[in-house]
Formats: structure tokens, C-alpha cells, sequence
């Protein structure tokens, strides 16, 4: 009788596991995917990878944090990671950012998917890198982005009599005309992120991009005191002049919106603001013109990446796998690439279906003249420091260039 | 409370220029304190264009009621477009239990450290009192990892035990003060009947505790109602109170701002309070002097 | 009757929780933030010991010194402002005039509010480019600028003012109580003597009054130390990072900028000087009373 009632009892406990089991199974993809891409462009974008996902048997849950250009959305992942209830990806920059978690163990190692889907050989290698660390990969670059670009609107150009600028002195010479039209010369948002966007376009595009290796890479303090920063330092003050007080408050695609309906003459903002001009069926390159790097043409090669977080359910898990394997397939790439404004990190995937300029972008990635990314040569923490320097520069009119380079200086010898 | 009684200025004269002055200044002051309500109303029934005129203090000239019902239902944060009422739900359901447990657990205190004196009251009494000014930045990273540790980080529980942990100063104090006042040989009579700690507490303590119930209730429902960072930090994406929904509103990126929501969104917000304000009247009045170490 | 020490039992039950809350919550909680600014932490707390490193790099970090800098001017503003327009407005209420509680519900409604509220709808108002200063150009005075909301440099201010608007109801609330004790005798005897109301006000009633200055002074400062919505609503911190705060720089490297050494230096940094700026007064406030009533 007790043997009987014991194994009645197993049998009950058994197939109770069996259902469980079952349960298991079917909500067995659901991946819980913290981002930040919460305006227009970017919403339509990260819904090309929930559509791929949930087609292939996943089940997107869409956890997007929004505000300060990805920072409330890091702080949410990390502190959740940290406090043991990880998410099953989570999305960071390319570069830097999560480097202290792989560190403390706490991100899945990512060879034996790459191995299976022979990742290494496809990745574009400047990426592979930033997502590798002692030869392991622990992240999924799924774009490239370039922060240095400058877009225009041609219609308020034509208006103002000038033509698209190829120097610095030509911007300068525009921006006088356009407000003498009365126009915003140019829009900028109020965000602390947004400004430093537009100081590295100055860097880069003024300084070049040794300037911008020796002073970032290599902490070269007497770079930083070379009169060829000093003269960013002073062409970016000079900016200073042709913004509107409209911009305490501004988002970034407010910015780009004023330039893509011809309100405002001119924006620098990384390529993501294509997914602006999309929503709003203008064409990029064509209905508002774009500029890598003004000056020196160049391209920035930075981005977005998916980290998977250790888990220890096996379903779970299984969902990180069958995630990180959509993300990468060609065509997911392409659509969602296409509507963010991004390239895909792909090596392989065909080109001529891009914009025009995408394939600005492309033949200055092909030739070599590209520079990675800030955020992957420097800690988040430095990035914070200069952010704050380039912020506090730009909205206060009284601050000396000297003077920025000085405290530049201090920042990068540390 | 000396607020009730009549004023004891100076007589009042004729209506001599000092008079007018008086008035003036009042009608001014006023002015001034109505005006950023007055704004919040006007903008809200205002359409976009019309704000985009930038008549900012004129009334509504195509009045319409729009403003609201997206304030309401319609509002995005981040990609979620179910608007503020996502968040008036979740501030009911954290500041209900939240300030019901502080007062509760304020009233122990203040009952055990006035009556008991128990061993390590006046430590007790003494952080609890220094733990009222001291900035919340101090304890946030620790309590974020202790909270993690027995899962209670970003949930509902969670927030409630934030806010009764930070409550209970104020809470203490207030009603250590208030049975201070009661007579000691009320109490002695109890025990001598028989009483214990939980029968004094529940027949004797609470009944002659209305007037400073009311008075905890206003102090935690506007104080737990109007939280931004414990909200913004503790409660997770399920859970955020309207306050922490209201901002992320206001600072969504998508298209241009609509100053005619966010204004809606922003009196939708402020309305508990303002009736609790309302509403309690003196006693409002009460509760700040009572409450006079509330942080 | 059960015997004393079962019921001082029961007592210290009921104290359980509290006990609890005070041993983690509280001191559990500053210790633990104390040790971790002596370490080089990032994301993750690590427990080395690097000495004052966070602190020097703190008091060399411009961000900071522009958060505390802006503390001092918001603070002076605050403080100054509330207890200005606070006394005058309670002075001007106790004059025997009509409609009284009609102007103390007016006055008093911000303070119900919160800061999150407050800092949006001032934000909103002095928008720099549709709230007042474009009200006045329609209005005609087409010259008229008022974008401080967008300069670094005066930002800071109208935080400042929004939360005066905000708290000055508090102090008028105070204030008229206090008002409502001052013997009436007093203003007999004045008015015998022929001395000017005014000078009653600043040579005798304010003195008397001066217990009730300094409890608000104690509720403005704590309001000071705390403030961190208000800004986060009104400016996020901008234009750039002129209008910071110390408790912003504490979260946004705590949660944002993954420094929680540095994070929590900073805010040992407050810790420690709000205990010594408050500590002789609480100590003063109630245990020398205490001391005295028992």
C-alpha cells in the first residue's frame, strides 16, 4: 500500500515535471531584449529583428529603456545583471562599455556559436575586435555606424546662394548666409551626448584622424597642445555662434527633424538620423544632403552590439542561441540595417541597394580611411569626463579655447 | 495649532494708501503663485499650432479636450503608447500598502519609545533622526545590491520597503512627539489594569491617535505620491510611479514636443496631491508643522 | 499581570522591523558606501584599497565643482528667496484682512506639489523659445530676450526661483503661526510709544520669531542637499552640464557612468557634511531636552 501510494505519488510528480517540461518548451524563446532605440526610425528598425526573431519560433520581449542616448537603458541592463535577474540580451556600443562584465564572468563566451556559424570570417574585423577580448568573442555586433557626419538641407542652401561646403571656412561662410536668411544656421540638440557627437565631427573632420589617434589613442598630451587642437578647440567655440537658444531641451531627431523639413540649415549627427529622414519618406543623399567628416572625409566605425548575459535556464539559454543566430543572418541584417541608417556588419552583404550615402561611407571603409569609434578607445569613464568638458564649453559662450584644451589636456594625461 | 486662531496684527483702520499696499502685495503674490497653474491649463486645451504661435499666457482660441485623452491613454515612453494611466495605477498600488505600513510601523515606534523605553531606544531614535537629513545618495548603492540579493530590486514589494524604510523617521518622530504629550498616568492605569504592549497599543493608543493619523496620512500620501528618485531607482519598468512616467513622457524622442500633452500629463500628475491639499485644508497645515523634519 | 520584563520583551518584538531597518538600511547601508569610495571599483564593487584616490579625483573633477557650485548658488537663491517672500507674505496675511484663507490656500498649493511637476511646468513657461520671452515680442516689445532657461552661464538661477515658488508657501505657513503667538500687548505698547510697524517687525517680533526662522532655515537646507528632481525635470542637468547638483553627479555615476567608487565618495562627501553642519543642532534640538526633561 505505501509502495503503491509512493508510486502513485512519483507518477503524479512525473508527468506534473512532464507538463512543466511542456510549458517550458513552448515559452521556451521567449528573450527578454533591453535597447534603447526608441524614436521613430530606430522603433521600425528593432522591429525587422522581433519579426525575424518570433518567425523563427522566439518570442521578442521588448524591453526598451529610452534617454540620454543610451545611458538609462545601460544602467537598467547592468543593474539588473549585477542584481542576479539578467535580461537575455542586452544592447550596448560598440566598443568599451561592457568591458567590466566580461571581466567578472558575467557574459556568455560566444565561440562555440561563432565556430558554428563561422562568424569570424564574416564579421568585418575592426568589429571582431571590439567585441573580442583575450581572442573570445562576448559580444554580437549587429551595425556600423558612423557619429561624423554632417547633414544639410540643399533647398535652404539654394535659398541662401551658397553651395554644400567642402572646408570649415566654407561651413562658416554658409552658416552666415543661412542666418542671415533668418533660418536656424544649425540645429542642435541639448543633450550633453549630442554636443560631444559634434565635437569628435570637429576633431575628426578639422584635426584629422591622427590627431584624433595620437590624442585618444595614444594620450599624447603634447597633441592635445599642438596648435592643430587648439584650432578645433576654436573652430568648435565658433559654433557656438550659430545655434538657437531653442536647443536647451531639444532631443537629437527634434535636431535633425528641423533639417530634414527645411527649418534649420545644417546638423551634425552619426548616421541613425537616416532612419529620420526614412519616416518621413525623404531620400538620404538626396533630399538632404550628408558629409562624412567635413573636411578630412572620413568614417567612424562604431556601433551597436548584443551581449547575452550567463543565464542558467536551459530554455533560456536556448533562446540567446537561437537570438544571436537571427541577428546575424544576412537577410535580418540588410532590413534592419536599411531602415536604422546603419551597414551591416557583414562583409559579404551585397551594397548597391544602399543610399547614397551609405556608399559614401562604404568606399571610405574600403579605402581604408576610417577610425574606430570613440567609445572603443576609451572607457566609458573618460568619455563621461570629456563629455562633460565639451558640454559645459559649448553652452557657455564666456569659456576660452585655451582654456578647453588645457583642462582636455588634464583629462586624457589623467 | 496657533494657525486656527484669530489674527493679532493690527487693528484694522480705514482704507488708508498702507491698506491698498497690503492688498497690492497680495494680489500680487497671488498672481504669481496662480500663474504656472493657470499656464498648465490653459496649455493643455491648447492644439499644437496654436502653441506653436507662442502665446503662451493667451486663453485657448480652438479649445479642444485632445490634449487629455492622449495625456491619458495615448502617450508614449519609449515605444509603450498606453499613456500616464499606466503610471496612476502603480502609484496607487505602491503608495497605498507603502504608506499604510510606514504609519503603522511609525506608530510602534513612537508608541514603544515613549512608553518602553526599551533597551537601545535612544539609538534607535537617534539614527532615525540623523537618518532624516542625510542626503538618500548614501544609502542607494548598497540598499540597491541588498535589495537584489533577496530579489526585491525592480519589484513591487521592493519600492513598498523603500519607502516605508525612508518613511519611518518622519513617521517616528511625529508620533513619539505626539504620545510624549499624553499623560503618563493613562498608561500606568492600563498596565496596572492588566494591559500588555499590543492591548495598550491597539485599545488605548490608537483611538486617541486620530488627529495624528490624519495628519501621517496626508505627510505619506503626498510625500510617497510626489517621489521621484526612489520611484525612478527601485520600483523597475513594471512598476513606475506616474512621477517617473510623467518625465519619461515629456522626455520621449519621438517627433516634436507636444507641450499640450505634457501639460495635461503634468496636472494629471499633480492632482492626488492637490486634492489631498484640498481637501485636509488646516490640517495640511498641521502636518508641515508637525512633520517640520521631513526631508 | 505578567511579570515587567516579558512585557519590555514584547516591546523590543515590536521593534523588530525597526531594528532591522536601522542596522541595514541605515547604518549598514553608509558603512558599506564609505568602504567602497576607498576602492577602485567600476560597474562592480571591488574591494581593494586605493586610499583617497576617488576623492582627489573628485575634488579635481570639474563636474563637481560646478555640482557644488550650483548647490551654493541654488541654495542661496532658495533659501534666501522662501524666507523673503515667505515672512513678507505672512505679515502681510496677519493684517486682518478679508479673504486671509483664501490667499493661504494659494499660496500654500505649490508646496503639495512635487518638484518633478514644478521643474516641468517652469521649464515650460520660460521655455527660451515659446514660453515668455515670445508672449512679450507678440505682445509687442519685440527686443524683449529672456533665454536664460539656455545659457549655461544663468540657468542655474531659475532653477533656483521655480523651487522658491514652490517652497515659499512653506515658510509663510511657519511664519504665520508663529505670528498668530506674538502677544498682543506688544503692539499696544508700540503703538503708545509711537514706534513704526515696521521697525516692531525687525527689532522685536523677527527675535521672537527666530525659533521658527530656524526650523525653516533646517527645512530649506535639507530640501538644498536633497535637491535633485527639481533639476532632472526643469533641465536635465543642461545646458551642458551648468545646472548639475551633487546628488545627480552621485546617480548619474552610479547608475550611468559606471564609477561607483567615485560615485560613492561623492556621496560620502554630502554625508559627511550634512553631519557636520546639522549634528551640533539635531544634538541640540532634542537630546539636551531630552536630557533636561528627564
Amino acid at each position: 500500500m505505501q509502495a503503491h501510494k509512493g508510486r502513485h505519488a512519483l507518477g503524479i510528480a512525473a508527468s506534473l515535471a512532464l507538463g512543466l517540461a511542456a510549458a517550458q518548451a513552448q515559452a521556451a524563446e521567449k528573450a527578454e531584449v533591453i535597447h534603447w532605440w526608441t524614436s521613430g526610425g530606430e522603433h521600425a528598425a528593432v522591429k525587422e529583428f522581433e519579426k525575424a526573431f518570433d518567425a523563427q519560433g522566439g518570442k521578442w520581449v521588448d524591453a526598451a529603456v529610452a534617454g540620454g542616448g543610451g545611458d538609462s537603458a545601460r544602467a537598467d541592463g547592468i543593474n539588473r545583471i549585477i542584481g542576479g535577474n539578467p535580461p537575455a540580451a542586452m544592447q550596448f556600443n560598440t566598443g568599451k562599455q561592457f568591458d567590466e562584465l566580461v571581466s567578472n564572468g558575467l557574459l556568455r563566451n560566444l565561440d562555440p556559436l561563432a565556430k558554428e556559424y563561422g562568424w569570424k570570417d564574416k564579421i568585418n574585423p575592426v568589429l571582431l575586435n571590439a567585441v573580442s577580448q583575450d581572442g573570445h568573442m562576448y559580444a554580437v555586433p549587429v551595425d556600423i555606424h558612423s557619429n561624423i557626419w554632417l547633414w544639410y538641407s540643399p533647398e535652404l542652401l539654394k535659398k541662401a546662394g551658397v553651395e554644400p561646403p567642402k572646408t570649415w571656412d566654407d561651413l562658416f561662410t554658409d552658416l552666415d548666409a543661412l542666418k542671415k536668411q533668418g533660418v536656424i544656421p544649425l540645429a542642435q540638440a541639448g543633450s550633453a551626448w549630442t554636443q560631444a557627437l559634434t565635437f569628435f565631427n570637429v576633431m575628426i573632420g578639422e584635426g584629422g584622424k591622427d590627431l584624433y589617434m595620437k590624442v585618444l589613442k595614444d594620450r599624447d598630451v603634447a597633441a592635445v597642445k599642438s596648435p592643430e587642437f587648439l584650432k578645433v578647440a576654436q573652430t568648435f567655440g565658433k559654433l557656438r555662434d550659430y545655434v538657437d537658444s531653442g536647443m536647451q531641451g531639444r532631443q537629437w531627431n527634434q535636431a535633425t527633424a528641423l533639417v530634414i523639413n527645411d527649418k534649420a540649415g545644417f546638423n551634425f549627427m552619426g548616421d541613425w538620423a537616416k532612419g529620420e529622414m526614412e519616416l518621413q519618406n525623404k531620400v538620404p543623399g538626396k533630399d538632404v544632403g550628408c558629409i562624412p567628416a567635413l573636411g578630412h572625409n572620413t568614417y567612424w566605425v562604431g556601433g551597436d552590439v548584443f551581449v547575452f548575459p550567463k543565464l542558467n535556464d536551459k530554455a533560456e539559454i536556448k533562446a540567446q542561441d537561437l537570438l544571436a543566430k537571427v541577428l546575424l543572418e544576412p537577410k535580418v541584417q540588410l532590413a534592419f540595417n536599411e531602415k536604422k541608417g546603419a551597414v551591416p556588419v557583414l562583409k559579404d552583404v551585397p551594397s548597391q541597394d544602399m543610399d547614397q550615402c551609405a556608399q559614401q561611407g562604404l568606399a571610405l571603409l574600403k579605402k581604408g580611411d576610417y577610425v574606430p569609434s570613440s567609445d572603443i578607445l576609451i572607457s566609458p569613464d573618460m568619455s563621461g569626463s570629456i563629455t562633460d568638458l565639451v558640454a559645459s564649453f559649448f553652452t557657455d559662450k564666456s569659456q576660452t579655447p585655451e582654456n578647453f584644451v588645457n583642462r582636455f589636456a588634464q583629462i586624457i594625461g589623467g | 495649532m496657533t494657525a486656527e486662531t484669530q489674527p493679532r496684527g493690527r487693528k484694522p483702520r480705514r482704507l488708508t494708501a498702507s491698506r491698498i499696499g497690503i492688498y497690492a502685495f497680495l494680489v500680487f503674490a497671488a498672481a504669481f503663485f496662480l500663474l504656472p497653474f493657470y499656464v498648465m491649463i490653459v496649455t493643455s486645451f491648447k492644439t499644437m499650432p496654436e502653441i506653436q504661435q507662442g502665446n503662451i499666457f493667451g486663453l485657448p482660441t480652438d479649445f479642444t479636450l485632445k490634449p487629455w485623452s492622449t495625456a491619458w491613454a495615448h502617450a508614449c515612453t519609449g515605444v509603450n503608447c498606453e499613456g500616464i494611466r499606466v503610471g496612476v495605477l502603480n502609484s496607487f498600488e505602491i503608495m497605498i500598502p507603502a504608506a499604510t505600513l510606514s504609519i503603522l510601523l511609525g506608530a510602534i515606534n513612537g508608541y514603544a519609545l515613549s512608553f518602553w523605553r526599551p533597551r537601545g531606544g535612544n539609538l534607535i531614535f537617534a539614527v532615525l533622526l540623523l537618518g532624516a537629513f542625510i542626503p538618500y545618495q548614501v544609502y542607494l548603492y548598497p540598499l540597491v545590491r541588498m535589495l537584489s540579493k533577496v530579489s526585491l530590486y525592480n519589484t513591487l514589494p521592493g519600492i513598498i520597503t523603500v519607502h516605508v524604510i525612508f518613511g519611518l523617521p518622519v513617521m517616528t518622530l511625529l508620533f513619539r512627539n505626539y504620545y510624549v504629550a499624553v499623560p503618563v498616568d493613562l498608561f500606568k492605569a492600563a498596565r496596572i489594569d492588566g494591559g500588555g504592549f499590543w492591548t495598550i497599543f491597539f485599545q488605548l493608543m490608537i483611538p486617541m491617535s486620530g488627529p495624528i493619523l490624519v495628519v501621517a496620512a496626508i505627510l505619506q500620501v503626498t510625500g510617497i505620491w510626489n517621489d521621484f528618485l526612489f520611484g525612478l531607482i527601485f520600483a523597475g519598468r513594471d512598476h513606475l510611479p506616474m512621477t517617473v512616467e510623467l518625465n519619461n513622457i515629456v522626455n520621449t524622442t519621438t517627433g516634436t514636443k507636444a507641450y499640450n500633452v505634457n501639460m495635461a500629463a503634468t496636472i494629471l500628475t499633480a492632482l492626488v496631491p492637490l486634492i489631498v491639499y484640498f481637501v485636509s485644508g488646516r490640517w495640511f497645515v498641521r502636518g508641515i508643522a508637525a512633520g517640520a523634519v521631513k526631508g | 499581570m505578567k511579570p515587567l520584563r516579558l512585557r519590555r520583551l514584547s516591546a523590543q518584538v515590536a521593534l523588530v522591523p525597526t531594528w532591522i531597518i536601522v542596522i541595514f538600511a541605515y547604518i549598514g547601508t553608509i558603512l558599506w558606501t564609505i568602504r567602497i569610495s576607498f576602492t577602485s571599483s567600476g560597474i562592480l564593487p571591488k574591494y581593494d584599497f586605493v586610499g583617497f584616490k576617488q576623492y582627489d579625483r573628485l575634488f579635481q573633477s570639474s563636474r563637481w565643482t560646478i555640482s557644488v557650485e550650483n548647490l551654493a548658488i541654488f541654495g542661496l537663491i532658495f533659501v534666501i528667496g522662501c524666507l523673503v517672500l515667505g515672512f513678507l507674505m505672512a505679515v502681510f496675511l496677519d493684517q486682518r484682512i478679508k479673504g486671509e484663507g483664501i490667499f493661504r490656500t494659494i499660496f500654500l498649493y505649490p508646496y503639495a506639489m512635487s518638484f518633478i511637476v514644478t521643474g516641468l511646468v517652469w521649464a515650460w513657461i520660460l521655455n527660451p523659445t515659446l514660453g515668455i520671452q515670445q508672449a512679450v515680442q507678440n505682445w509687442g516689445w519685440h527686443g524683449f530676450t529672456f533665454d536664460w532657461l539656455s545659457r549655461g552661464d544663468r540657468a542655474i538661477y531659475l532653477v533656483g526661483f521655480a523651487g522658491m515658488w514652490q517652497s515659499a508657501g512653506l515658510v509663510m505657513a511657519i511664519l504665520l503661526a508663529g505670528l498668530r503667538g506674538v502677544d498682543e500687548d506688544i503692539w499696544k505698547a508700540a503703538r503708545v510709544d509711537g514706534i513704526p510697524p515696521w521697525r516692531v517687525y525687525l527689532s522685536i517680533v523677527i527675535p521672537m520669531l527666530s525659533s521658527m526662522f530656524v526650523t525653516a532655515v533646517v527645512l530649506l537646507a535639507i530640501a538644498v542637499v536633497k535637491v535633485y528632481d527639481i533639476v532632472v525635470a526643469m533641465t536635465g542637468g543642461g545646458p551642458g552640464i551648468s545646472t548639475e547638483v551633487p546628488a545627480k553627479f552621485v546617480i548619474d555615476y552610479l547608475f550611468n557612468r559606471q564609477n561607483i567608487a567615485l560615485a560613492t565618495a561623492a556621496a560620502s562627501v554630502m554625508f559627511v557634511a550634512v553631519l557636520v553642519v546639522l549634528g551640533p543642532w539635531l544634538y541640540n534640538q532634542y537630546f539636551r531636552q531630552d536630557r533636561r526633561a528627564s
